[in-house]
């Protein structure tokens, strides 16, 4: 009996291909995604841009600290405003600047440039590793007092964030992607439900037209994506403390154009056809990947270069650029993120159109 | 007044022909039955009718609008008893009807007239608030029936409405489906392949086999001109026996049937040729019955194969 119940379960799963990418397709992809970013990114997180005066023997010898540490590659420039600027556009996550003056016992830090509204999970190990490299340096033995030896600085180019934000301003935005966009999974599977009882041939069979009949199933459950949006935005201001720094009607609207791309990703994942089983288990593991690739549960910026690019094909990744500005970046104007919200509506239309066009309303 | 004329009606799935050619009218106040084995292609049928699957060739007129031109004009003209339980188990009976009525354009007063009506027909007055998902199989039938009839179609169409009811939820279907015909003038049509059902209940019968209607009449015609009388006899002894001293006297085709202690087989074969062939070969006979002609037989007699092979 065993035997044969191991055979007979063995011949199911090998007919069903959902299943087994879901058992053996999925694992390997986050293993490549995640075991790609920290690989690739953590050389370049190695990658330490440095000024100081030419001459101060004592800055060189803190620089000379930090590449024997074996936590950075330095390079030295000749102007302060070259590793700004190296930081502000994004070549490399954070660049140090020694002052002839500096005495942090006195109050007179280095400067670190860096994006100060980025995530914790970026900044954190960054500081954490030259400040306590610097600090082992400067002191040359225990440390018996308090004081800073950095002074975080967002360069000019990249806007000063939000004072005071936390980590719910990239934790409640992150996981209201990853969740809000499985309404597509939810559409999606709407769709055989009402096949398998029966009631979509009674809507069919009703004096409504085609069109009228997938708007009726889509608009409910984008009212219902645009709830559980501010649902969790609410909760995540009101519950946890994050703050929009920008305009709330552009939030509004980022979150509208989210909604309404994730529905129709819902029906362009009915369309592909196949069983509610089938449905769930593909629409599962397209969401999951996407949501990964597209940052919502790595920070983009952890992400190599190569796969920063890749993941602008993701919406996830559009509608977080958005979110990121308008929690962490004081005045955000809608304008600000037209870019995301253009984005967002175009993967919308390619979704819906190629959706409408797939579907099979007689299946 | 032809309230539903299909022409040439068929539909292909790739190679596949499911319905062939379907030649239908159905005149106003009509009880017509579509009878046939799973299969037959009833539902395909259906589906065209209701603009539901799109024709492959053919066309359907209903209450005079075509279906592929008018589509809204027929759709508002007919209302269809899906074969599954068209309903939304976690909603109540009058939310149901509620939204379904919506879909045929019923609001306000009008609507809550019709949704009392459809409930007062289906006997579920004292269950309106109550999930369907509480139901019985029977309460939920007699719900999906009238969920159809808010609208006061012109044109009823049933799809197996029976499936899985008790005796005492499918009289009641049966005397609401009476009652729409006679007191509402609604006409009906009614697909089974319970043989038994559509002779009880309609007055004329189309039978569907392999995507075709293989005659079209009523039950009554249809019996005087495709049926006999069977004759059963039951006997003790080998079946390949018997079957073959049958055989033996002009007794073989599609109209007999040897197996477990029985043979059956049409009236007008030679009874007293049969049973001395049967006495030759020392096969002791236990009964001998006859049976009338039904659409059992009319189906046997038409497709040379039975309704149903339970």
């Amino acid at each position: 009996m065993l035997g044969a119940a191991i055979i007979k379960d063995t011949q199911l799963l090998l007919r069903d291909r959902a299943r087994l990418a879901t058992l053996f397709l999925l694992p390997v992809i986050f293993v490549a995604v995640f075991g790609s970013i920290f690989t690739s990114r953590g050389e370049e997180m190695r990658q330490l841009p440095v000024y100081h005066e030419p001459g101060d023997r004592r800055a060189a010898a803190l620089v000379a600290a930090l590449e024997a540490s074996g936590a950075f590659h330095t390079t030295r420039y000749e102007r302060a405003e070259k590793v700004r600027q190296l930081v502000a556009e994004g070549d490399v996550l954070a660049g140090l600047i020694i002052p002839p003056e500096f005495d942090p016992r006195a109050g007179k830090p280095a400067e670190l440039a860096i994006d100060e509204g980025a995530p914790m999970q970026v900044r954190g190990p960054v500081e954490g590793a030259i400040s306590g490299v610097l600090t082992a340096a400067y002191v040359a033995g225990p440390r018996a007092e308090e004081f800073s030896v950095l002074d975080p600085r967002t360069p000019p180019g990249l806007d000063r964030p939000l004072a005071g934000a936390g980590g719910f301003q990239h934790a409640v935005p992150g996981n209201a992607m990853l969740f809000g966009f499985f309404l597509a999974l939810t559409v999606a599977l709407s769709f055989g439900e009402e096949r398998t009882s029966g009631t979509w041939r009674r809507l069919l069979a009703a004096p409504v037209s085609r069109p009228v009949v997938l708007l009726a199933k889509l608009v409910p459950w984008a009212l219902v994506g645009l709830v559980q949006m501010a649902f969790l935005f609410g909760t995540g201001a009101l519950a946890f403390g994050m703050q929009v720094a920008g305009s709330v009607a552009s939030l509004c609207a980022l979150t509208a154009a989210v909604v309404v791309c994730a529905t129709a990703l819902g029906l362009f994942i009915a369309s592909m056809g196949g069983s509610e089983k089938q449905v769930g288990a593909v629409g599962s593991i397209c969401l999951l990947v996407m949501a990964a690739v597209g940052g919502a549960m790595i920070p983009r910026q952890l992400m190599p270069e190569t796969m920063q690019t890749i993941s602008l094909a993701t919406p996830h990744a559009w509608a977080l650029e958005g979110y990121f500005d308008l929690l962490n970046r004081p005045g955000t104007t809608l304008a600000q993120v037209a870019g995301s919200i253009a984005a967002l509506s175009g993967f919308a239309v390619v979704f819906a159109t190629v959706g409408a066009w797939r579907f099979r309303f007689d299946r | 007044m032809a309230i539903l004329q299909t022409v040439g009606l068929g539909k292909d799935y790739g190679d596949v022909v499911a319905v062939e050619a379907l030649d239908l009218t159905v005149e106003a106040g009509q009880l017509t039955a579509l009878l046939g084995p799973n299969g037959a292609g009833k539902t395909t049928a259906i589906s065209m009718i209701c603009g539901i699957v799109p024709a492959t060739r053919g066309n359907v007129c209903v209450a005079g609008h075509d279906i592929a031109t008018e589509p809204f004009a027929a759709r508002r003209a007919l209302g269809l008893v899906p074969q599954d339980l068209a309903l939304y188990d976690e909603l109540t009976a009058r939310q149901n009807l509620t939204f379904f009525g919506r879909l045929y354009g019923l609001s306000g007063t009008l609507a809550r007239q019709r949704i009392a009506w459809a409930l007062e027909v289906a006997g579920l007055t004292g269950r309106a608030d109550s999930a369907v998902s509480r139901f019985s199989g029977g309460m939920k039938r007699r719900l999906n029936l009238v969920a159809a009839l808010l609208h006061k179609p012109r044109l009823l169409i049933l799809d197996e409405p029976t499936v899985g009811v008790d005796p005492q939820s499918r009289n009641h279907i049966f005397e609401t489906i009476r009652a729409l015909n006679r007191d509402h003038g609604m006409t009906v049509i009614y697909t089974s392949h319970y043989m038994e059902e559509v002779q009880s209940l309609c007055d004329r019968v189309a039978i569907m086999d392999h995507g075709r209607i293989v005659a079209l009449d009523s039950v009554d015609h249809l019996i005087a001109t495709h049926a006999a009388p069977m004759v059963e006899i039951g006997f003790e002894g080998d079946a390949n026996t018997v079957e073959q001293a049958l055989a033996a006297v002009g007794i073989a085709g599609p109209g007999v049937t040897v197996a477990d202690g029985t043979a059956q087989f049409p009236h007008g074969h030679r009874l007293g040729a049969a049973f001395s062939a049967l006495e030759r070969e020392g096969t002791r006979l236990r009964s001998v019955h006859t049976q009338a002609a039904d659409l059992e037989s009319v189906f046997l007699a038409l497709t040379g194969h039975r309704l149903r092979d339970d």
